[in-house]
């Protein structure tokens, strides 16, 4: 019987071509979706990583340091260790100004794992061969070049070295400030004064063995880290022992999955199955109906329920086969080429993105996996209802589930239309499924067009930067630095180059207090603070109020706040909320030493100001404390609703939340903030173009930045714009993908549905064509039957995605403050009409191509 | 009396070459108005497919056949269409109802295809006639054989077409209900004034017919 039942698969395989290729094509189209969205989220995740990977400089899943050759050895041995690279810190080269060069001795596994291999050359062999970066390679005076020859100068153990050396390899570097050279091991066994041991006694990094490692498996790795360091005799906790052996767990690598992103995933991906199941269970219901009375001749000659289960699942298997690996090879490649859209969006937040995705295992599994679960799924009623049909029943068996209604009441005549709508209550799931599936695609791209359209790029502009440009140091507009120190103070020498270009007009210097400005202190009512720690990095003492705000504090330990002084027109472009709003007038009477303008940070959904920050009343007095002596007294005049751009650049705020912490923002004219300050330092030129010179002077910062000064960065109206557009680039490019994907679902279900329904359908055609249905007029039944699923799913479409539109999708964008929510039903209405189009097309189509021959040869071949 | 039917030189083959099958092989015929005319033949000797070709549903290889003077061959697929569902009432062995309408709506749909106002009266006489009357609201689906093929019949009357052709409208019912339906048939044929051409395996309902003709291997046997 096993035998029989395959040679009856096989056989009725041959004999449904055309429902084969519908049900390859579903299945196909799920592996296509699946695949795509997880090529792309693991894609995204995996860019993400080696992107942070390379800030690190490392992809390893964790590090040791500090070793003795010894304990290397044994580190080498353990077993959960699959890779450890080598490493042997030498010292920073001295002989460099503005880029830093670390130079090492490494080996090939340890310089992939800390992205050093050369791209260009040999690793180094001989013990004068280094391998560098081409900007630690310029910076020594050397071209990039094999064969190049450079002199290294470093201290090592208290002595100096100079020493010529070849470049055998070279690559590029990710970092303009820093890079590593290295050399090979013959190197270090030219040079063994260099590489003494001495770390346990003058915690000397020469001569210490370091090495990142690639573990077997990442679970429980920092325990297994923290053992396999005491087991070599180390001390991975006390940073003060002789034998402190640095053990740690590489977090970059090994990052844990945020909760909310694995809920939305799941949800995602809950939907795709729901959808996908909508396509297959038709497939199936149809393929199962269209043999209905074959599985009642089966049933009748003896075949056992069981047996008609397994005839079509393995059918199932059989199609499964075929669909699932082309859909991963397609799908795998559209996955690929979203990404770089994708990652491009998120490059705003994480500079120089490396985007791309290995064709791992895991998105094939797992595409191949929830494929085979959905197809699993949607089978079990079809099979169901196969294996339970009773002989009898089958072969009476006609698709009419209204039969059930003995009568209904006549109509006069039996208009075309209406015939048609009575054909769609023949199969109420079906139909329901195709309108669902239908709907989802209309729902889903508004959705889609209402979050691009109600992204409001203008309000993040207009956050970001209040001028056409600004110029300030490197570190204000790096996202982890921000302007903290004087030394990253803009230099007047690049206001005046930049002003001098043609076309600058409005140009104002901005200064600002940095953590050096210890001596400047600020009192007001109601401050109460703690005792306070004291900050390693900037050695500040930050002290916390009872609602944990944080200051920054100076000398006298009063807060230092964060202190601008800027000229008239910057406080004019300002948003002045309280007290004298004129800024003339305002300016005027600071200038005058008669109070103060304070800014407090908004609520960035509602551009509300934020009532936890807001400090210090319209009329209060502000004390001024230098050296610890009360100086002067501000009233506070004004008060300023303060986006990125007032308090540092863009979205960036990391420099003033370093400095003054929570502590109040007051801006002062130039005048008084040079009284009160020795020593101001400027960190922003902000300043307007005239349009016809914008071009011009974009070119020009760009080239300025990049090669003349690498130190000066610059921020341009049009940069933040294009950033925020990427935004809306991304969601259009993935919500149309995945909405493009459902629609292409509910159409496959409609064109199987159509397809069959002709199929099936045949003898009745041929009847009605008989008695004198003219081929027109059949055609018109067929395009009403399909317009009004359409019809179904657009109405459908539009009011759910009005309602989701008005509270979910605006819920959702009206917490995001990047969004401005506007309601739109424009995409919806779009969609519909494709939807309408390709409706009436579709039986057009299918007519044309599977309802041919004379009606007599149709009337046999239903028999 | 003149002939209201009239077939020259029908051929009809199936197939090429080897597996070529002559159907129908050089038929002559005509049938006059009014007549009850019963086809009778073993199976597969060219019956359904003579009488196909005498409705117009198919194309002859060869030959021609003409209904009241009109030359089916000059007719276009769409022309033959509305000629057909004016013209000839079709009868078949399983009925063929729509399942989605009801008998009424069965009884009026070629009315309705014509895009014309079914006559009520009239349909109500024939639906009387063949006991329908009660179940008019129903579906095809809920009644038994042989009301489905009285629903065939009215549907086939209802448009009063000049020619009714029936394929074996008794094959699928038992003796009594034939008897029954082939009565009412023969009897609202006359009333209208109905030429009849029906296929039978049944000698009884043979021998009600004005004339029999024998088809042998796809010609006329005498
Ligand atoms: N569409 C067709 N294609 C091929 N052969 C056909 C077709 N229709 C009928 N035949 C063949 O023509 C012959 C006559 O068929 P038919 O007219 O249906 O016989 P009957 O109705 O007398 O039983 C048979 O051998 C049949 O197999
Ligand atoms: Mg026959």
């Amino acid at each position: 019987m096993g035998e029989m039942l395959k040679t009856l698969t096989r056989r009725s395989f041959a004999a449904g071509r055309v429902r084969n290729l519908i049900a390859v094509l579903a299945i196909t189209l799920t592996a296509v979706l699946f695949t795509s969205i997880t090529t792309i989220g693991i894609g995204t995740e995996e860019s993400m990583t080696l992107t942070m990977q390379m800030q690190k400089g490392s992809k390893s899943d964790g590090d040791f340091r500090n070793m003795t050759a010894k304990q290397f050895e044994m580190l080498k041995e353990a077993d959960f260790i699959e890779l450890a690279g080598l490493r042997m810190p030498v010292n920073f080269l001295s002989n460099t100004n503005r880029h830093n060069i670390e130079f090492d001795v490494l080996d090939d596994v340890q310089a992939e794992l800390t992205f050093c291999s050369p791209t260009h050359g040999k690793a180094p062999v001989a013990y004068n061969e280094i391998v560098a970066s081409e900007q630690a390679l310029r910076e020594l005076g050397a071209l990039p070049e094999v064969g190049a020859e450079v002199t290294i100068e470093f201290t090592a153990h208290n002595r100096e070295y100079r020493l010529p050396m070849v470049v055998s390899g070279w690559y590029e570097s990710t970092s303009d400030q820093l890079s590593m050279m290295w050399a090979g091991i013959a190197f270090r066994d030219a040079h063994p004064d260099i590489f003494q041991f001495t770390y346990d006694q003058d915690r000397d990094m020469a001569g210490t063995y370091c090495s990142d490692i690639i573990a077997v498996t990442a679970s429980g790795l920092s325990k297994k880290m923290e053992q396999e360091a005491i087991h070599m005799g180390g001390n991975p906790h006390d940073m003060e022992a002789e034998n402190y052996i640095a053990a740690t767990v590489n977090f970059v690598t090994n990052m844990p999955l945020e909760p909310e992103i694995a809920v939305m995933a799941a949800l995602l991906a809950l939907l795709f199955v729901f959808c996908c199941y909508l396509l297959i269970y038709n497939v199936f219901d149809i393929a199962v109906m269209q043999e209905i009375r074959r599985y009642g001749l089966y049933r009748t000659i003896g075949m056992s329920k069981r047996q008609v289960r397994k005839l079509i699942n393995r059918q199932a298997v059989w199609l499964s086969g075929i669909g699932i690996p082309i859909g991963l090879f397609i799908g795998f490649f559209i996955g690929r080429a979203a990404l770089p859209v994708i990652m491009a969006s998120l490059s705003e937040e994480y500079a120089n993105v490396a985007a791309d995705v290995s064709p791992s295992p895991v998105i094939f599994l797992g595409a191949a996996l929830l494929t085979a679960i959905t197809v699993f799924l949607s089978t079990r009623k079809p099979v169901r209802v196969a294996a339970n049909i009773s002989p009898i029943e089958a072969f009476r068996y006609v698709e009419n589930s209204s039969g059930k209604r003995r009568e209904r009441k006549s109509s006069l005549g039996a208009d075309i239309s209406r015939l048609a709508l009575s054909n769609l209550g023949r199969n109420k799931r079906r139909t329901v499924f195709i309108i669902i599936s239908l709907t989802l695609c209309v729902v889903l791209l508004n959705c889609v067009g209402t979050a691009a359209g109600s992204l409001d790029i203008e309000k993040q502009v207009a956050f970001k930067i209040r001028t056409d440009f600004a110029v300030t140091s490197a570190a204000s507009m790096n996202g982890m630095k921000g302007f903290v120190h004087r030394e990253d103070a803009l230099d007047e020498q690049v206001i005046g180059t930049v002003s001098a270009q043609p076309g600058v007009k409005d140009g104002s210097p901005i200064y600002k207090n940095t953590v050096e400005d210890t001596d400047v202190t600020y009192e007001w009512e109601h401050l109460v603070l703690d005792e306070g720690i004291v900050d390693k990095d900037s050695g500040l003492n930050i002290r916390f109020d009872e609602n944990y705000m944080y200051f920054g504090t100076g000398d006298d330990r009063r807060p230092i706040c964060n202190v601008y002084g800027m000229e008239e027109s910057v406080v004019a472009r300002m948003d002045l909320r309280e007290g004298e709003t004129d800024a003339h007038a305002l300016y005027e009477k600071m200038a005058q030493g008669k109070g103060v303008m304070v800014g407090v940070d908004v609520n960035r959904v509602d551009m509300s100001i934020n009532a936890d920050l807001d400090m210090a009343d319209v009329g209060e007095i502000i004390t001024v404390y230098k050296d610890g002596k009360p100086e002067r007294e501000l009233p506070v005049l004004a008060k300023a609703a303060v986006n990125g751009d007032d308090q540092e650049i863009g979205i960036t705020c990391n420099g003033p939340l370093e400095v003054g912490g929570n502590g109040l923002y007051l801006y002062l004219p130039t005048n008084i903030y040079k009284e009160l300050y020795e020593e101001p330092v400027i960190y922003k030129y902000a300043f307007n173009v005239e349009e016809s010179q914008r071009e011009n002077v974009t070119a020009f910062l760009e080239d300025y930045v990049n090669n003349v000064n690498p130190e000066v960065n610059y921020l341009s109206s049009q940069t933040a714009r294009e950033d925020a557009e990427k935004t809306r680039k991304t969601i259009n490019f993935v919500g149309g993908l995945v909405g493009m994907i459902f629609g292409f679902a509910g159409v496959l279900n409609l064109i199987n549905t159509m397809v069959t329904t002709i199929l099936i359908r045949r003898h009745e055609f041929a009847t009605m064509q008989s008695i004198g249905m003219t081929r027109k007029q059949l055609t018109r039944m067929m395009i009403f039957e399909s317009v009004y699923y359409a019809l179904g799913a657009s109405f459908l479409g539009v009011v759910s995605a009005a309602l989701l539109g008005v509270t979910i999708i605006r819920n959702m964008l009206g917490s995001m403050w990047q969004y401005t929510f506007h309601f739109t039903l424009a995409p919806a209405v779009c969609v519909s009409v494709i939807l309408l189009i390709v409706s009436a097309v579709v039986p057009v189509a299918a007519l044309w191509l599977f309802h041919k021959g004379s009606i007599v040869e149709q009337l046999r071949v239903a028999e | 009396m003149e002939n209201i039917l009239k077939a020259a030189g029908l051929k009809k083959y199936y197939g090429k070459g080897d597996t070529m099958v002559k159907a129908l092989d050089g038929v002559d015929l005509e049938i006059e108005r009014g007549k009850f005319t019963a086809i009778i033949g073993t199976s597969g000797s060219g019956k359904s497919t003579l009488l196909n070709m005498l409705g117009g549903l198919d194309t002859p290889t060869e030959g021609s056949v003409k209904i009241g003077g009109t030359e089916l061959a000059t007719l276009n697929n769409e022309q033959a269409t509305i000629f057909r569902r004016k013209q000839i009432g079709f009868i078949f062995q399983n009925y063929n109802l729509v399942p989605v309408l009801t008998v009424w709506e069965n009884i009026v749909f070629p009315i309705s295809l014509d895009g014309q106002k079914p006559d009520k009266k009239f349909i109500m006489k024939v639906a009387g006639m063949l006991g329908l009357e009660e179940k008019l609201d129903s579906l095809p689906n809920n009644l038994s054989g042989g009301q489905q093929q009285r629903v065939a019949i009215a549907r086939a009357l209802a448009s009063k077409p000049s020619i009714i052709l029936a394929d074996e409208p008794t094959g699928n019912l038992d003796s009594k209900t034939s008897d029954d339906v082939i009565g009412l048939l023969k009897m609202t044929s006359q009333e209208f004034h109905q030429t009849i051409v029906m296929i039978t395996h049944n000698p009884e309902i043979a021998q009600m017919a004005d004339r029999i003709i024998r088809i042998e291997d796809g010609r006329i046997a005498t």
